[in-house]
């Protein structure tokens, strides 16, 4: 199987005044093409810092980030964008959808930026937000959803694009039990059917059983690698 | 992104905040229009002085006389230069010619001689011109013709030279220039002739004075043109072809065994014209074509002389004016910033959303650059608008704090406030190259904004 992602040795220190925070320690990982990864770990283990430097939203102290055979560490800020463009589809904690755009609006956004003409990425939005279960509120403002659909939306925006790799941080952290499993249900499916990887970072273990593996993440380094098995 | 999602996403960015961009372009409104209004009125102010000068004459004339005060470095004393004076005949004319951006030559001959109607005398100022080139020096006509080189004892009368005819009988009258309303005599179709013996056609009072030269053989004349009535010596003279003068002078000379009153046949023979007038075919060649005159050694002078020192002494005002507007504008222009800079700040967490989502940095910039612009654009030409209503009432009002003065009742109204084409077009350029710059760091700032800080879960 391919290898989408690879980390060698990467360290991660932030300075808080003057003094040195490691944030991650030796890291070293592979993910496969099609791989659902969940990595797990409490507040300030690092988890997020990790996603954050996968997704080349921040620099690695030393070790280098390896993604579809690009260096992405070693980017300009204007290739990394383009790189985010082609590849990499995002979820958010909260959401992050533009308040003043509707649904499909929303969705339409990585579209816009690459530049697909209005008729296309409207054809595929409204596709898309089908998909997550939203056509009734396609011309709905963030404001006049519920937690879920807003997620709902932004799971169509991270996927319209169609991206190799979905980074979700955190996708179920404002949202109820029973939603949050709707949620990561719609994620996985979406991600399984599209032979997409998905990595998901969560402190909740509920959450991370729905990845093929799951990264225990603790004082910044990888504590260990669990294998799920899925009973069907 | 294509430029239409960003033009659209800019629009869409404005109107979300309508009070604000509203404000601001207000703000580019007042400043475009003061600083267009003070402009207009500068060169309104330059409009009427050169429509003042050329009603005396016109701007694109140049007048050429033989002598020459050849400028001296003297240190900055102030001494009397010896004129230099150089022969101005039909060679050096010719000469003249030549110079790139003359349209025309003509020297100009003075000779003063008498009319004769019926009863009516006249005196007045004969003035020998190139009989072709009456047309480039604008004599404008209001009856008959121009001269043309075969004419001889045709002339053209200027407007005012027609009531110079009185009947000398008529005693206890002083005559005056435009005493009276109508001209005495019908001068395109009365019989006239002309004279260099100043007594010819009179009763001489009491048999005395000079006796009649029966050699000075009255000429007889044909009016073939009357000029327009001007604010020059047009008015004054009369117009004849300057061979034909020159033939008659001659033949006077030699009746009375005595040298002309004009340097034309002087003792030494040089044929120098005291006076030549050049017509040079674009204003802005006027002074090349002065300079290069005064080079070969002859003075030029042109009214664009006087336009100049006018317009040198109004310059300051017009400086003034002119930085008054650009402070407003300068203000505008600040607001924009402000404006792009608050917007900013409220949007961080968009574009860092935008980032995340992979909008290149160029567009985000674009997007910045393209909001101020508008701002600037849409602020200029509500401006240029307003300005041209304002300008349209002010002239309208007959506001006359600006009142030059003299030559007012002639011609058209002076405008108060004038806003030429080229005006109108380099405000609105200005406007939107002005709310660029103003948006250049604000865009630069927006494109600094880090993703990661902006998407931070709260």
């Amino acid at each position: 199987m391919e290898t989408v992602i690879v980390l060698n040795d990467v360290r991660k220190v932030y300075r808080v005044g003057n003094e040195k925070v490691v944030a991650l320690d030796s890291v070293n990982l592979n993910i496969l093409k099609g791989e659902i990864c969940c990595f797990v770990g409490t507040s300030g283990s690092g988890k997020s810092t990790l996603l954050h430097l996968m997704a080349g939203l921040e620099k690695p102290t030393r070790g280098s980030i390896i993604i579809k055979n690009m260096e992405i560490h070693k980017l300009s800020e204007r290739k990394l964008a383009k790189f985010r463009q082609d590849y990499v589809g995002f979820v958010f904690q909260s959401y992050n959808l533009m308040p003043t755009l509707t649904a499909v609006e929303n969705v339409c956004l990585p579209l816009i930026f690459k530049g697909i003409p209005k008729i296309i990425r409207n054809r595929r939005a409204k596709k898309m937000l089908k998909a997550v279960g939203l056509e009734t509120h396609i011309k709905h403002k963030p404001t006049q959803m519920s937690g879920g659909q807003q997620q709902r939306v932004g799971i169509a925006r991270a996927f319209v694009g169609n991206p190799e790799i979905v980074f979700a941080d955190e996708p179920t952290g404002n949202l109820d039990t029973k939603t949050s499993k709707e949620v990561m249900d719609l994620i996985t499916s979406i991600a399984k059917k599209n032979n997409q990887t998905l990595v998901v970072v969560t402190h909740d273990i509920e959450i991370a059983r729905y990845a093929d593996r799951i990264f225990y993440i603790k004082d910044g380094r990888i504590e260990r690698i669990e294998v799920v098995e899925k009973s069907n | 992104m294509n430029s239409i999602d960003i033009t659209a996403m800019a629009f869409k960015n404005l109107w979300r905040r309508k009070v604000r961009t509203v404000l601001t372009i207000l703000g580019v409104v007042v400043g475009t229009a003061s600083i267009v209004m003070m402009l207009s009125i500068g060169i309104g102010m330059n409009e009427s002085f050169k429509q003042q000068v050329s009603m005396m004459g016109s701007l694109n004339l140049i007048t050429v006389n033989p002598y020459y005060y050849p400028e001296i470095d003297d240190g900055g004393k102030v001494g009397y230069v010896e004129p230099q004076r150089n022969t101005l005949d039909d060679k050096a004319l010719e000469k003249i010619a030549q110079i790139d951006g003359v349209e025309a030559v003509t020297p100009l001959l003075y000779y003063y001689l008498k009319f004769v109607s019926g009863k009516y005398v006249a005196y007045g100022q004969v003035v020998g011109i190139y009989a072709d080139t009456m047309e480039a020096f604008d004599f404008k006509l209001s009856q008959g013709r121009h001269l043309t080189s075969e004419d001889t004892n045709a002339l053209v009368f200027g407007s005012s030279m027609v009531y110079n005819f009185y009947d000398p009988s008529s005693r206890g009258r002083y005559w005056y220039y435009g005493m009276q309303e109508e001209a005495a005599i019908d001068v395109m179709n009365d019989k006239i002739v002309m004279t260099f013996d100043m007594s010819y056609g009179e009763k001489r009072p009491g048999g005395g004075g000079q006796p009649r030269d029966i050699r000075k053989r009255p000429i007889e004349v044909k009016v073939v043109g009357l000029l327009e009535q001007g604010q020059s010596e047009k008015d004054y003279s009369a117009y004849i072809n300057i061979d034909y003068l020159k033939k008659l002078i001659k033949a006077n000379t030699q009746t009375n065994k005595m040298p002309g009153r004009i340097s034309y046949g002087t003792s030494n023979n040089t044929e120098s014209y005291e006076q030549a007038w050049v017509k040079v075919t674009k204003l802005e060649d006027v002074e090349r074509v002065q300079k290069a005159i005064n080079q070969m050694g002859y003075g030029a002078y042109s009214l664009t002389d006087i336009l100049r020192q006018m317009l040198d002494a109004t310059k300051t005002i017009r400086m003034v004016l002119g930085a008054i507007g650009a402070v407003a504008f300068f203000i505008a222009a600040i607001g924009i910033m402000n404006t792009m800079i608050m917007s900013i700040y409220e949007r961080t967490k968009e574009i860092g959303i935008m980032k995340v989502l992979g909008c290149m940095l160029k567009d985000i910039r674009k997007l910045f650059l393209l909001e101020s612009a508008l701002i600037g654009l849409l602020g200029s030409i509500l401006g240029i608008g307003f300005s041209y209503g304002v300008s349209y009432l002010m002239n309208r009002a007959d506001i006359s704090f600006l009142d030059y003065g003299w030559y007012y009742s002639y011609g058209e109204k002076a405008q108060i406030s004038v806003i030429p084409l080229w005006l109108t077009l380099a405000a609105i350029g200005f406007g939107s190259v002005v709310g660029i710059l103003s948006g250049a760091y604000p865009a630069a700032r927006a494109m600094r904004i880090s993703a990661l800080e902006a998407i931070r879960n709260e």
